[in-house]
């Protein structure tokens, strides 16, 4: 029953020569046959996998490309012109959407399908750089109060009373100071923004600093920039683009709550806030949730495609995920 | 090998801790190491081993004591002239081939990362050429050199570790349990090497270890470390020959054998420090030299009996 | 100890694993028999498949593992075909437990020691509260720790590495199992304690009449404990027999290999045996015998075709070529031979 092949039988006709010694040929034994794997290729490949965060890529890329191009097109409005009925010569106010307005206008008659590409357009740059700026200086700082010891404490006692003012308070007063605009918008949520991923990356950071390979590059004389460059943020992409990709989405929301309470960019530069806003006003009226109805799709989706994109992204980005 | 002193450790004491939570991870520690010999630090976990290593390599700091190299301090604070020089002489080998090395450089970076940091070449071909160098010294393939860590096996990991030391020229290596993670196997392919390095190069290693078969085999002289204090240090075959300190004993008792009649009759000996040193309050133990290079920590009661036991 | 009932009978087992878009075997055709109260150990080094191995006997494979093609017999039952986590849990504890490596990540650290123990109590062995505390203590109590009914309610931070370990063992025992499988029990240890734990766990086999498979790289915990020992490379069982043939009297290449390459037999001042070169690759199909590239006494035959078993004793064989009557004759390699030796003149001194 057991595997006892106690082989009497077996092949006799087994050449006899085969039971020379073989030549030992030392040097081929150091060659290893290793998988050929490579991380970023890998996380492509694990991203692929999820069907619903390829499609919301496409979808996302699609409509970015698309605000880009939009103005080119032909027959496009200008987003600010405000339309005039040629027979009264009054203003196209609050047209339900139709073959000229494929979006309708709004209260003073301007072209919502214009409005509403030229507002995401700004929304997303504001996002984007808020994104940016946040992962810069979130990353720096934050490396630096995980990494250098000594400044822990000094940090640490900064993030507190800055992460204890409410950010939505920040965002008021230096909108209010400032006097809206894109620049000053960037600005005040950067000044909040940069909290959380410089607490994510402090966090990450703390853990791995001592591990024998950074203890090694300390031994070998590396300084403390290239170790964290080197050593220490390649272990932290993943975390890093989720958090850019949320910063997008945040930025936009913050943006709306800006607009809500009077404080968001000035109606002459569209953007989804203050579309929302105005469509807001209208809401109650049937005839006119079109204006409400098509910036909150486009946020929606934003907001929908870049959360789940930088949640599978980051996922896949996870060397354990790599299977 | 000549009996020059290489680095003196004199009455070292590192802490860990807040000032009113401090644990004493190594106290009042003194040995010396000579050039050109390898010199073996055996302990269990806790004992403070590796401690005394990251002390002299200046990554956890000396609370009091002195660590001496060449003839000049190199513990507390010291000019970054002799730091940068020190980072050449005094190079360490860590436990674990798999956390030791950065993931998510190659090879070629892992190795020369001590050459940058001291630009200690000159031209980008001297660079690359003492990288080959060192690759080829420990028995990997200079082509390794553009590849990742993960292609590779625990054991050539452990090589691009040490040929990263190498790269360095130190005279003084701590090999802090570099055999400790690998196979049995890979293990002494890995002892081959760092006997041959040493024959070629005029090394001189402090290996920490907790495994006593490997450090007899490698060691010239071994020191036995116990919570933090040295119990007994003498040449390896007279520690072997006459163990004396209870803990010396306790731990040479327990070393696995490969011989199935012997380890299945085995008698371990426990140690049980309450009991052996009943007096230590009354009669605090001291240093001392019981036969030329052999010291064991005792007060005098128990001195006395080991020299009955090294006559009988 | 031993007597000839089969309490686990492995055939011919193949396990593979979806990796990166390509296939491992990780275990490639091993048999092996378990007799009722015997201490069998398995050597080999990491990527010779004996964790996966064992793993394979509790359905505790990877998701990306399956069981390709053997069988594993139990009671009657072929384990191999279980699909379900129902089957297997009939299986787990009660009749089949494990002991892991690592004492630290093995136990729950924010549940009461005792309490880990008495669950596994009322899990499997059909009794409840204050039962099943008594007999938690008691088997505390058996594995060594004392004042049990106090460390009870102590949580696993506050107990040391040997002690966290014996809980662990604590808790397998109370499984009351057949099989006890422990994964490199002692590796994480330090070697007093290492010993102290040996010898608690061949004290509870006399106890509760286990049969002991030890999982372990570290010879000299094979010597210790081991009736029979396994030699495992690159998936397949190579050698196996009685310990003392094995150490004494080794037949294939790499066992003389890896007994050769102990610190314990080598001379000052010269290298140490060292096999060359590493463990083949996996992923790819292997032709012939698995150690031929690294073994100096290779024969072209072990380039062409696998050896199978040749029998040296009822109780031992190895799956080398070199054992075949057509081969040359190959002795062992010094060391071997002065190890021999060696025991030999121990066992005169004694007498």
């Amino acid at each position: 029953m057991t595997s006892k092949k106690i082989i009497n039988n077996m092949a006799d006709n087994i050449d006899p020569s085969l039971f020379d010694f073989a030549e030992y040929d030392e040097s081929k034994s150091e060659l290893t046959g290793y998988s050929n794997y490579s991380f970023w290729r890998s996380t492509v490949q694990v991203f692929m996998k999820n069907k619903v965060a390829v499609a919301l890529l496409i979808l996302i890329v699609t409509v970015v490309l698309f605000t880009l191009v939009q103005p080119y097109l032909p027959n496009q409005k200008s987003p600010t012109k405000i339309y005039l009925d040629p027979n009264t010569g009054l203003q196209y106010r609050n047209v339900q959407p139709n073959d000229e307005f494929i979006f309708g206008t709004n209260s003073i008659g301007q072209d919502l399908w214009a409005r509403l590409w030229s507002g995401t357009r700004t929304s997303l740059y504001i996002g984007v750089a808020v994104g940016i700026f946040e992962a810069i200086v979130g990353i720096t700082i934050g490396a630096l109060w995980g990494y250098v010891r000594k400044l822990d404490a000094i940090i640490t006692e900064i993030y507190n009373v800055w992460d204890n003012i409410p950010s939505t308070v920040v965002l008021i007063i230096l909108t209010y100071i400032m006097k809206p605009s894109i620049p000053t918008i960037i600005f005040a949520m950067c000044m909040t923004g940069w909290l959380q991923m410089a607490r994510f990356v402090r966090n990450l950071i703390l853990i791995i600093r001592d591990r024998e390979y950074n203890l090694a590059s300390r031994c070998l004389g590396t300084p403390t920039g290239r170790i964290i460059t080197k050593n220490l943020l390649p272990y932290l992409v993943s975390v890093i683009m989720l958090r850019m990709a949320l910063a997008i989405p945040a930025a936009i929301g913050n943006e709306v709550f800006l607009s809500y309470i009077g404080m968001g960019l000035p109606v002459d530069i569209p953007s989804l806030g203050n579309l929302i806003n105005e469509g807001r006003a209208l809401m109650m009226d049937p005839s006119q949730r079109y204006q409400l109805f098509f910036p909150a799709a486009v946020i929606s989706v934003v907001t929908i495609s870049f959360y789940v994109i930088g949640n599978v992204f980051a996922d896949s980005a996870d060397p354990r995920n790599h299977v | 090998m000549n009996k020059e002193i290489l680095l003196e450790v004199k009455n070292l004491k590192v802490e860990f801790g807040k000032s009113n939570k401090k644990f004493t991870a190594v106290n009042d520690v003194s040995f010396n190491i000579h050039k050109g010999e390898t010199f073996g630090l055996v302990g269990e976990s806790g004992s403070g081993k590796t401690t005394i290593g990251r002390a002299i390599i200046r990554i956890n700091p000396a609370a009091s004591g002195e660590i001496i190299y060449k003839g000049q301090t190199i513990s507390g604070k010291i000019d970054k002239e002799l730091d940068t020089e020190l980072t050449r002489k005094i190079q360490m080998i860590f436990q674990d081939p798999m956390a030791s090395l950065n993931e998510r450089a190659k090879v070629d970076y892992i190795v020369s990362e001590g050459l940058y940091n001291l630009k200690n070449y000159g031209s980008e071909e001297d660079r690359k050429k003492k990288v080959e160098q060192a690759l080829l010294d420990v028995g990997l393939l200079p082509e390794f050199a553009s590849r990742f860590p993960h292609e590779f096996s625990g054991g050539q990991r452990q090589r691009i570790g040490i040929a990263r030391v190498l790269v360095m020229e130190p005279e003084l290596i701590i090999a802090d349990e570099p055999i400790s993670a690998l196979d049995v196997s890979i293990r002494a392919q890995v002892i081959n090497l760092l006997a041959e390095l040493q024959k070629q190069k005029d090394l001189t290693y402090l290996f920490i270890a907790h495994d006593l078969s490997v450090v007899r085999f490698i060691s010239d002289r071994i020191a036995v470390i116990y919570k933090g204090k040295i119990v007994e240090l003498a040449e390896t075959e007279k520690l072997f020959a006459h163990p004396l300190h209870p803990y010396t004993r306790s731990l040479l008792s327990a070393i696995p054998t490969p011989n199935p009649r012997v380890e299945k009759s085995k008698v371990i000996e426990i140690y049980q420090p309450d009991k052996e040193h009943y007096d230590y309050a009354s009669n605090p133990p001291e240093w001392i030299e019981i036969e030329p290079g052999h010291f064991v920590l005792a007060n005098e009661r128990e001195f006395e009996s080991y020299k009955k036991n090294f006559q009988s | 100890m031993i007597n000839n009932e089969i309490v686990l009978s492995i055939e011919d087992l193949v396990i593979k694993f979806n990796l990166r878009g390509q296939e491992l075997t990780a275990i490639r055709g091993a048999s092996l028999t378990l007799y009722k109260g015997e201490s069998l150990a398995i050597v080999g080094e990491s990527g010779s498949g004996k964790s996966v191995f064992t793993k394979s006997f509790m359905g505790l494979l990877d998701a990306n593992g399956r069981i390709e093609s053997g069988s594993i017999l139990y009671q009657g039952n072929d384990l191999a075909k279980y699909k379900t986590e129902d089957e297997w849990i009939k299986i787990r504890g009660k009749e089949i437990a494990m002991v892991f490596q690592d004492p630290m990540t093995s136990l729950n650290p924010l549940k009461k020691v005792g309490r880990q123990v008495q669950e596994s109590i009322e899990l499997h062995q059909n009794l409840k509260g204050e039962e099943a505390k008594k007999l938690a203590v008691e088997i505390l109590n058996d594995v060594g720790i004392s004042d049990p009914e106090i460390r009870y309610n102590q949580y696993p931070h506050e107990f040391s590495g040997g002690m966290r370990q014996r809980v662990v063992i604590a808790i397998a025992v109370a499984c009351n199992p057949n099989i006890l499988i422990c994964d490199e029990p002692t590796t994480a240890l330090d070697v007093t304690i290492q010993a102290q734990i040996l010898q608690l766990l061949k004290n509870l086999q006399k106890k509760y009449r286990l049969t002991i498979i030890y999982i372990t790289h570290d010879l000299g915990v094979v010597a210790n404990v081991a009736d029979r020992i396994a030699v495992m490379y690159a998936g397949d069982i190579i050698e196996l027999g009685l310990s003392e043939e094995v150490f004494f009297d080794p037949k294939h290449p790499y066992t003389w290999a890896l007994l050769s390459s102990l610190p314990q037999l080598g001379i000052k001042g010269e290298a140490l045996y060292s096999i060359k070169g590493t463990p083949p690759n996996l992923f790819k199909e292997i032709k012939g015998d698995a150690f031929a590239p690294r073994n100096p006494h290779a024969l072209k035959i072990d380039f062409e075709e696998r050896p199978p078993y040749f029998e040296v004793s009822p109780t031992h064989k190895a799956r080398t070529w070199l054992l075949d009557p057509r081969a040359p004759k190959v002795e062992p390699p010094l060391l071997i031979q002065k190890m021999k030796e060696m025991e030999v003149k121990r066992g005169e001194g004694i007498e």
